[in-house]
């Protein structure tokens, strides 16, 4: 083992885990390439029909959140299981479930046509004017029961192991020492903290998105079944939002656990941290409504709670990390590495990536900002510099922990590469927020074009780096394979 | 043996027509206090069935999931509009109503003793969001959904469905929250 301190030893040869996240590497470098693909057909570098971009909207929002969402669950999943016991079973269904709802989205998508985007909003599954029809929507729809299905066993199952080691989930988040019943020593892990809230957050977020896909379902069979669109649209983003969200609150693990590893200081869960995340916990679950603040009908103290809570949520959990984060590296000697390198960037992105939603959560830049690109400028930042900085950062951890395989020069080129060009990206995308270039439109006038055709050709280079961070996993995979089959060779020699 | 003769006295109490008449006369009453009665009284009634043929039961529903689908299938179906309009106007329904739910309720009981942790906590989860589901399409729809019930009644049903709903919200978040230290201990 490479870089273990203070810390238990980490599981070794966790093939679980090595799946997901190579599917996860593997479907962020397809979703980030229709990515580039749109941002090209704005810019107007390539001809792409509206029906297209439209398809191309809805498979990459859904590529990247399904990815993020997968790899961040097995960075939490590989974590927790170093403290509680969890089910291999469960691990292994949720993939086989996640496959199952990918390829009925990508036939939905690609052979029938849907094109919704990745937020389903009602009645839009049902009302397509032609575009798409019923097979198409049941299909994408469907698809994403079915993927859901597979991350609420998951949680099902996190949250049934933390009970049954901790007590209960309060406990899992420290509330008896918040209270003063237990001494700081004796808190729950870092991870078991963070893992119960998501399994609080995410088991609500699923349970009201199931709601409303089963509501999207009989309206695309039956529209005379008509429900309450405002009703519809809360539910919708008090799935969407706390999912997309909660994806940063699972892979942050990497950070308290890699950090603590390569600095040789374990990060310390007492109280500030522990009111931090259970603030996150209540407040993530009820800010939804600042994606509402346009909707005139919302009842206005709902928008206005939206709008400070907003503010409240992001920072006590990302304050007391980013200082941890600073705290940790500060004097501590550490050797910067590709692992460690990502994972502290990954604070910047995470840092930098919520001042853009901070300021369009107050309401009167809402109602001029949010229908422009400013809105992907926030989310582009947020998840590409930081859950998949993240992510890739465990990765590279992974592989070094658990092999002898070298990083080289074109892994340092290929991190400086994605991180100056994720950044155009999401430059590219505020650019084009405060010169109010409206965002979702398939085609964009000449004026808007400029910061579209920056951000495709930035796009280009993030594709080119986060592929070689996957190369670098793949050759660990086959590093790793070869040197099992040598060391059972070996075995049965001996025998 | 107690539960069983109260299961067969709860089954015959629901077969006496005045009460059927009332209870289906009353939408709300109908879906929400007949068709879960049938269920319990199948319960009940189980009590006997699964000591008397254990064997029976383990080789059908061994892990309690072909159990557990029979009651999915049987409440999502009886939880239809058209179910219940069916069952007042065509009697081989209203009989499948009185044989197939003391059934499901059977299913459910032996089910639930063999169903593990995630198990149970799945098919709790599930049925929130069924129920917040129904609630929502029996208040919400601006039609009238059965022929044998009127708009009203239909949205009184749905706040019915609701009020459950919150009860089953409170109640998970009551039992995760709980401290269990003494139990696992």
């Amino acid at each position: 083992m490479a870089t273990t301190h203070k810390y238990m030893p980490l599981k070794s040869r966790d093939d679980k885990v090595v799946t997901q996240m190579i599917i996860s590497g593997a479907v962020v470098i397809v979703g980030m390439i229709f990515g580039v693909l749109m941002l090209a057909a704005q810019g107007g570098l390539i001809e792409l029909s509206a029906a297209g971009f439209y398809q191309f909207l809805t498979i990459h929002g859904t590529a990247m959140i399904g990815s993020a969402a997968l790899a961040a669950s097995a960075i939490m999943w590989y974590f927790l299981s170093h403290y509680v016991e969890l089910s291999k079973k469960v691990f292994n269904l949720n993939l086989i479930l996640f496959l199952t709802g990918v390829v009925m989205t990508i036939i939905g998508i690609f052979s029938f046509e849907y094109a919704s985007a990745w937020t389903f909003l009602y009645p839009l599954p049902a009302l397509s004017a032609g575009a798409w029809g019923t097979t198409g929507a049941l299909l994408y729809l469907g698809g994403m029961l079915i993927l859901g299905v597979g991350f609420l066993l998951l949680y099902i199952d996190t949250g049934r192991a933390i009970i049954k080691k901790y007590g209960s989930l309060g406990k899992g988040l420290g509330w008896d020492v918040i209270a003063g019943k237990k001494a700081e020593k004796d808190a729950p892990p870092a991870t078991v903290v963070a893992s119960t809230m998501v399994t609080i957050v995410n088991i609500s977020a699923l349970t009201a998105g199931a709601t409303v896909l089963i509501v999207n379902m009989i309206s695309v069979i039956n529209p005379a079944f008509t429900f309450n669109p405002l009703l519809a649209k809360n539910l919708t983003y008090a799935f969407g939002h706390i999912f997309a969200n909660a994806t940063i609150y699972m892979a942050v693990i990497a950070v308290y656990e890699i950090l603590a590893r390569y600095t040789g200081r374990p990060w310390k869960a007492n109280k500030p941290f522990l009111i931090a995340w259970t603030m996150s916990t209540l407040f993530t679950m009820i800010v939804y409504p600042h994606h509402l603040l346009m909707d005139s009908a919302m009842p206005k103290w709902i928008l206005i709670l939206g709008q400070i809570l907003s503010y409240a949520n992001g920072l006590p959990v990302l304050i007391i990390t980013a200082y941890g984060a600073l705290m940790i590296v500060y004097k501590s000697g550490i050797k910067w590495d590709m692992g460690s390198s990502l994972i502290f960037l990954s604070m910047f992105g995470w840092t930098a990536g919520v001042v853009p939603a901070l300021v369009d959560s107050a309401i009167v830049v809402n109602h001029v900002m949010h229908n422009t690109k400013w809105v992907p400028g926030h989310f582009h930042m947020y998840m590409g510099l930081g859950v998949i900085a993240m992510m890739f950062g465990f990765m590279y951890f992974l592989a070094k922990n658990d092999s002898q395989l070298k990083t080289n020069g074109l892994d340092k080129f290929a991190f400086v590469l994605y991180a100056l060009s994720m950044f155009g990206v999401c430059v590219s995308f505020l650019v084009s927020g405060a010169i109010s270039t409206p965002r979702r439109f398939a085609t964009h006038i000449p004026e808007w074009m400029g910061p579209a055709q920056v951000g495709a050709i930035s796009g280009i280079f993030v594709v080119i780096g986060i592929t070689i961070f996957v190369l670098h996993f793949v050759r660990y995979i086959f590093g790793r394979n070869k040197k099992s089959i040598s060391s059972e060779t070996k075995q049965v020699k001996v025998i | 043996m107690k539960q069983t003769i109260v299961g067969i006295v709860l089954y015959i109490l629901l077969w006496v027509p005045p009460i059927i008449a009332l209870v289906e006369s009353i939408m709300i009453l109908h879906m929400l206090v007949q068709i879960p009665l049938l269920m319990v009284a199948g319960w009940l009634m189980g009590k006997c069935l699964l000591e008397r043929y254990p064997s029976f039961f383990e080789k059908w529903n061994g892990n309690g999931i072909p159990g557990i689908l029979i009651v999915v299938f049987m409440t999502m179906y009886w939880m239809l509009p058209r179910a219940m309009d069916e069952a007042l106007t065509i009697w081989y329904i209203e009989l499948f109503k009185f044989v197939g739910l003391p059934l499901a309720g059977l299913a459910l009981r032996h089910s639930w003793e063999k169903l593990q942790m995630l198990g149970k906590s799945f098919v709790f989860l599930n049925y929130i969001s069924m129920f917040g589901l129904m609630g929502w399409l029996y208040v919400d729809s601006p039609i009238q959904l059965c022929n044998n019930y009127l708009e009203l009644e239909q949205k009184i049903l749905g706040w019915g469905f609701l009020f459950i709903t919150v009860g089953m919200i409170i109640h998970i978040v009551q039992l995760t929250f709980m401290d269990h230290s003494e139990e696992i201990g």
